[in-house]
């Protein structure tokens, strides 16, 4: 369970988060949608303890990322990325994470094996296409098996086929009761995927539910999230 | 002791980290047999009566660019942008995500930088001395009694130095001007040098004051002994170390 409590960050005079509170719940995909700019990636960022918030709290099963006992055992991240130095070989990123977290090296083929990446494993990660070191990044998420997923942008820069395997995937997470929180700005591409939805948008939660309590009235997700988004509350930043 | 070996991993998996380890060892090494070729020649031909007792070390005090190429990688390496095309990815964020304890990650990427200093300078040393050694003969003052302490305050030298280039880095979390800064102090001009032509006060920069643990013959208005000279580098770099820590702990990664 990851949540989110009254998070407000201010950057200089700037207010990039104001109030955020939300819950992403195991055996759920929870998708945390708004405009580009609008907090989500602060957001993922305050709860993996990469960034500080001025208030409010963000905690893993009750417990700050920070002070966890066996962090990538309990939440796997992808940010932005791969999050591997170009000059390493794939292969050679996993290695020292695994080395990091104290997980064992045959994780590190078995992970490569399930992002389907073992073919590209001993070239650079400066030489792969955008898609593919997302796929790296998520064979790092993925090496303590975690019971969460926190995932930001996950459908950034995929093709058709990569954007369907990761709704797969995702819902493959979920039903094995594993937490799933990703964040985007792409509605049409996870509207099928998400159990449960949290909009923000200028640093606010405009809305949060089911899937079917946000879309409510209107035909698709994608026209609750324009009807909430723009308009009277002036779109993003 | 995990995050330890993830550190060590890392530099070992890195390209920049075997060029550094290229430098260090060989450039004392080729400058060393060269100096001690022309000073045999000048005690064969009676212009010298021996080699001088910095002849290998001297080499040695420029060998640390190796270092502060390590010093500089080891924070650099973090922050490298992955670039626009592939998502401006950082590995700040997997290392910080793996070992969410910013104390204990600083604690362990110190702990594999001296080790992999360690190794970078016993090796060059080792090479660089027998190699003088090996030239100059019975003339060389390479391997006498002194070098007991004199190599250990090499390896002292070069593990400060790379220390100080980390804390550097840490603060400006990119490499080039400290790279470009260190590396030309050590080896084109050596700014710390020609101050200490303005003012005696230069001795205590860090580079000056800690070759006197183990150059004998260096041109400068105040004499330190090996031990004052190591501890005031000690102090610049426990100093640049705490600066460092703070940002990075306090910082946003």
């Amino acid at each position: 369970m990851l949540t989110i409590d009254r998070l407000t960050k201010r950057r200089g005079s700037a207010l990039i988060l104001s109030d955020v509170t939300f819950q992403a719940r195991p055996g759920r995909v929870t998708g945390f949608l708004g405009p580009n700019g609008a907090g989500k990636s602060s957001t993922l960022r305050i709860l993996l303890g990469l960034d500080r918030p001025t208030s409010g709290t963000a905690l893993v099963d009750g417990v700050p990322f920070e002070r966890l006992p066996d962090p990538l055992r309990t939440v796997g991240a992808v940010l932005d990325g791969s999050g591997a130095h170009r000059a390493r070989t794939g292969r050679a990123h996993l290695s020292w994470v695994a080395a990091a977290a104290g997980i064992p090296r045959r994780r590190v083929d078995e992970v490569l094996d399930e992002v389907d990446l073992t073919g590209a494993a001993r070239k650079r990660v400066g030489s792969y296409s955008l898609g593919m070191g997302r796929r790296l990044g998520l064979a790092a998420a993925l090496l303590g098996d975690p019971a969460a997923l926190v995932l930001d942008e996950p459908v950034n820069g995929l093709d058709p086929e990569g954007i369907r395997w990761m709704r797969r995937f995702l819902r493959e997470r979920a039903e094995a009761g594993h937490t799933v929180l990703l964040s985007s700005h792409l509605m049409g591409e996870l509207a099928e995927v998400v159990d449960d939805v949290v909009i923000i948008n200028g640093g606010r939660v405009v809305e949060q539910g089911t899937l079917a309590e946000v879309t409510g009235a209107h035909r698709t997700l994608e026209d609750a999230f324009f009807a909430l988004t723009t308009g009277a509350r002036g779109g993003a930043r | 002791m995990s995050a330890y070996s993830g550190e060590l991993r890392k530099l070992t998996s890195l390209p920049s980290v075997w060029a550094a380890f290229a430098v260090g060892i060989a450039v004392p090494a080729v400058v060393g047999v060269l100096s001690a070729v022309s000073t045999s020649a000048a005690i064969a031909n009676g212009t010298k009566p021996e080699a001088g007792p910095d002849l290998g070390y001297q080499e040695l005090a420029f060998g640390v660019a190796g270092a502060i190429i390590l010093g500089v990688v080891a924070a650099s390496s973090e922050y490298f942008t992955e670039g626009e095309s592939a998502g401006s990815g950082r590995q700040i964020t997997t290392s910080l995500t793996a070992v969410p304890s910013r104390t204990r990650f600083l604690l362990a990427k110190v702990a594999a930088l001296t080790t992999a200093v360690v190794l970078m300078s016993a090796i060059a040393t080792g090479i660089t001395l027998s190699c003088v050694q090996a030239v100059v003969g019975d003339h060389a003052h390479a391997l006498d009694g002194a070098a007991a302490t004199r190599v250990p305050g090499v390896v002292l030298y070069w593990v400060l130095t790379a220390l100080l280039a980390f804390g550097i880095t840490l603060l400006t979390r990119n490499g080039v001007v400290p790279l470009a800064v260190l590396v030309l102090n050590t080896s084109v001009v050596t700014v710390t040098f020609l101050l200490s032509k303005v003012t005696p006060l230069a001795v205590y920069f860090p580079d000056l004051a800690g070759m006197r643990m183990f150059l004998t013959e260096v041109r400068v208005p105040v004499e330190l002994s090996p031990i004052t000279g190591g501890v005031v580098m000690a102090v610049w770099v426990v100093l640049l170390l705490a600066c460092g820590f703070t940002a990075f702990t306090r910082r946003d990664a």
